[in-house]
């Protein structure tokens, strides 16, 4: 991780993104950007920016508001051996073009008995910023559901880049879910992964980060909850509780070594996670951690996300449902109190 | 081979007839154990639609597709091996007849209707970007049309001039419901005025007609854009194998499996100075000694192994729950 010691630039995560994009079009003319806005506009978030100049229209569409079409577009360009990366605006649009998603890209290498790759990315903004119900959600629980895709949602400037440059490379199928809540922010605004290099790299997918150690409890999370979780932590250190917070960056595959590892220390397991808490992320990973250290490996579990509400409108209600630093204090302290 | 000679195009709708009724045995023997759509009674659409698809062009069918696989020259042996569950099969037995795959030869199936509509856009627009003129077919049913995916790719292929060819087999019924009572339009050709591009109705159980139609559009998708082809016939059978087919009116349907077999119309036509009577017998029986032997030979495969059933969800060899008892 010398590599991230070079002196920071203090770009945002949008930035961060297209970059790893840029880096990775410029080394393979197979790979595409299509969605809409993606082009003239850069994305509604900027995540394309710079692209259309760099690569030219074809390389980087503009699409009506069809993602059915596109979606389904891309199956047929792998097959044809292209890597095209699509934009889903909002990851709550997805439902007019799962179908694509579920049953074409994430079966097709199954379906073909291992004959036909689909080396897609599908690349989508979640999380909530006041948006309410329809354009809030987080969804890579429902995702990871669906076998035949990899998940992973960056929480940092410099992960946001070299996860985007794994995904572009993965020859497996990549839902990359942005978190809005953090695009627009610079790198000056993180005390983790604020140093994003000019050259190219890459994050390996699949495996998580400790962002903060501790030795009392384990914190479990990802996205836009990790800066939320460290600043708790760090208001628990002063109260005596030690946290360890441990940033997933994917859902599938989940990184059972460093989570297992980690239990195995704190004895104690919260999952902060931002998405519906019912037969999600958090219940599948307290049930894999007992399955790998055994029902008598912990002496306190606990979770901590929404619970099970279509996320409100008005700020209020928003606070009561959304994980945030002070909501996961307190779910740190619940658990203090309980080991 | 736009000049199909008429001893081949015959030959070839009989072995259609033949590779399809093969498919049936395998039902009734169980050797093939889920559903199975046959498109016995639209054998002349296929054979036109293999006049005029060259090797690089792509083709996105249906759940009723293996005469569109042969369409396209998917070898059969590995296509009936994968209808039969075999571990021979071009899927290894874990496609089936519905998800069919060749990468070289750019053909899928898709058992959701209306979604290869999509994927022939991409194949489509993957021509455009290596500025070849090789087209992309979607052969889809007159069911297929009435879904979104149908709306957007027409449009979109017309809005980027991709060269794209959309096949409506109209068998004027989707399952129970007949065509009559599910398009707004009295046919389907005539949505193409909304996309801006040519669309044609062809009598599909005439083999000359409909390959000339394909002929235009593939003419003008090769050079200018999207075209539409509807081509009419019907389904000999129920939607699926064991279909009791209580919808249709009975006396209809002898009348037209009797009198409007695409086969027994050809052979009627050519029989009539164009083709020795002789040479039409021998064309059949040399269909069928090949169906025949290919199925014996392919009832002698294998199933894939049942422990290669957690391979493959991944190329990359990932396998989320390695290790993990389920
Ligand atoms: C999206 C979707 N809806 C419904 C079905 C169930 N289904 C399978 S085939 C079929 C009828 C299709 O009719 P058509 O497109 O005319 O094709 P045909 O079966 O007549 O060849 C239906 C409703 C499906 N497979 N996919």
């Amino acid at each position: 991780m010398t590599i991230t010691e070079i002196a920071p630039r203090n770009i945002n995560i949008s930035q961060a993104v297209a970059e790893g994009l840029r880096l990775e079009m410029e080394a393979d003319e197979k790979v595409l950007v299509i969605g809409e806005d993606v082009a003239t506009q850069g994305g509604v978030f900027g995540s394309t920016r710079g692209l259309l100049k760099a690569f030219g229209p074809q390389r980087v569409l503009d699409t009506p508001i069809s993602e059915m079409a596109f979606t389904g577009m891309a199956v047929g360009l792998a097959m044809d051996g292209y890597r095209p990366v699509i934009e889903i605006m909002f990851v709550d649009f997805i439902g007019v073009c799962l179908e694509q998603v579920y049953n074409a890209i994430a079966k097709i290498p199954y379906m073909s008995g291992g004959r036909v790759d689909m080396p897609v990315v599908i690349k989508t903004a979640g999380g909530n910023i006041g948006s309410a119900a329809q354009h809030s959600q987080t969804l890579w629980g429902l995702f990871a559901h669906l076998p035949g895709l990899r998940v992973v949602a960056p929480s940092n400037p410099y992960d946001s880049k070299g996860m985007m440059a794994a995904a572009v490379r993965s020859n497996d199928p990549v839902v990359f879910i942005e978190h809005k809540g953090l695009l627009l922010k610079r790198a000056s605004d993180f005390t983790f992964g604020a140093s994003v290099p000019k050259e190219a790299y890459d994050v390996p997918l699949g495996s998580a980060a400790i962002v903060r150690p501790g030795s009392d409890l384990t914190i479990a999370t990802l996205s836009g909850s990790v800066r939320h979780a460290v600043a708790a932590a760090e208001v628990a250190a002063g109260q005596g509780i030690d946290v360890e917070v441990i940033d997933l960056r994917s859902i599938v595959p989940l990184d059972w070594n460093t989570v297992c590892e980690s239990v195995g220390r704190t004895r104690s397991l919260l999952v902060v996670d931002e998405d519906y808490l019912g037969f999600g992320l958090s219940g599948e990973l307290i049930t894999g951690v007992i399955e790998r250290l055994g029902m008598g490996a912990m002496d306190y579990v606990g979770r901590h996300g929404n619970p099970g509400v279509p996320v409100p409108a008005a700020l209020s209600l928003e606070q009561a449902i959304v994980p945030d630093a002070e909501s996961i204090l307190a779910a740190i302290m619940r658990a203090g109190a309980a080991r | 081979m736009v000049n199909a000679s008429w001893s081949d195009r015959y030959r070839l709708m009989v072995l259609m007839r033949r590779f399809e009724e093969a498919c049936l045995t395998g039902v009734a023997s169980k050797a093939v154990h889920g559903e199975l759509h046959t498109a016995i009674g639209q054998e002349a659409i296929a054979v036109a639609l293999s006049e005029h698809i060259r090797a690089d062009d792509s083709l996105t069918s249906t759940h009723r597709s293996h005469l569109h696989a042969i369409a396209k020259g998917i070898p059969l042996r590995p296509l009936l091996a994968e209808i039969f569950e075999k571990k021979t099969g071009m899927c290894g037995g874990f496609g089936g007849h519905m998800h069919l795959f060749d990468r070289e030869r750019r053909f899928s199936t898709t058992g959701i209707v209306g979604a290869s509509l999509p994927v022939a856009l991409g194949h489509a627009y993957a021509s455009k970007l290596r500025g070849s003129d090789a087209v992309a077919f979607a052969v889809v049913g007159d069911g297929s049309v009435n879904s979104g995916g149908f709306h957007e790719t027409m449009n979109m292929a017309s809005v980027l001039g991709l060269g794209l060819v959309v096949i409506i087999e109209n068998n004027e019924w989707a399952i129970s419901v007949p065509f009559s009572a599910a398009s707004a339009t009295a046919t389907l050709a005539e949505r193409a005025v909304a996309y801006a591009v040519p669309g044609e109705r062809v009598d599909g159980l005439d083999v000359q007609a409909t390959s000339d139609a394909i002929g235009r559009a593939v003419a003008h998708a090769r050079t200018d854009g999207p075209a539409i082809v509807e081509a009419m016939c019907y389904r000999f059978r129920g939607h699926y194998e064991g279909d009791l087919d209580l919808y249709r009116d009975q006396g209809e349907k002898s009348l037209r499996t009797e009198t409007k077999d695409p086969l027994v119309l050809a052979r009627a036509f050519l029989s009539d100075g164009i083709l020795d009577p002789v040479l039409l017998d021998e064309l059949e029986q040399s269909a069928s000694a090949e169906i025949d032997e290919l199925l014996a030979s392919v009832l002698l495969d294998e199933q894939p192994d049942p422990a290669s059933a957690r391979d493959h969800v991944f190329t990359s060899g990932l396998a989320p729950f390695e290790g993990i008892p389920s």
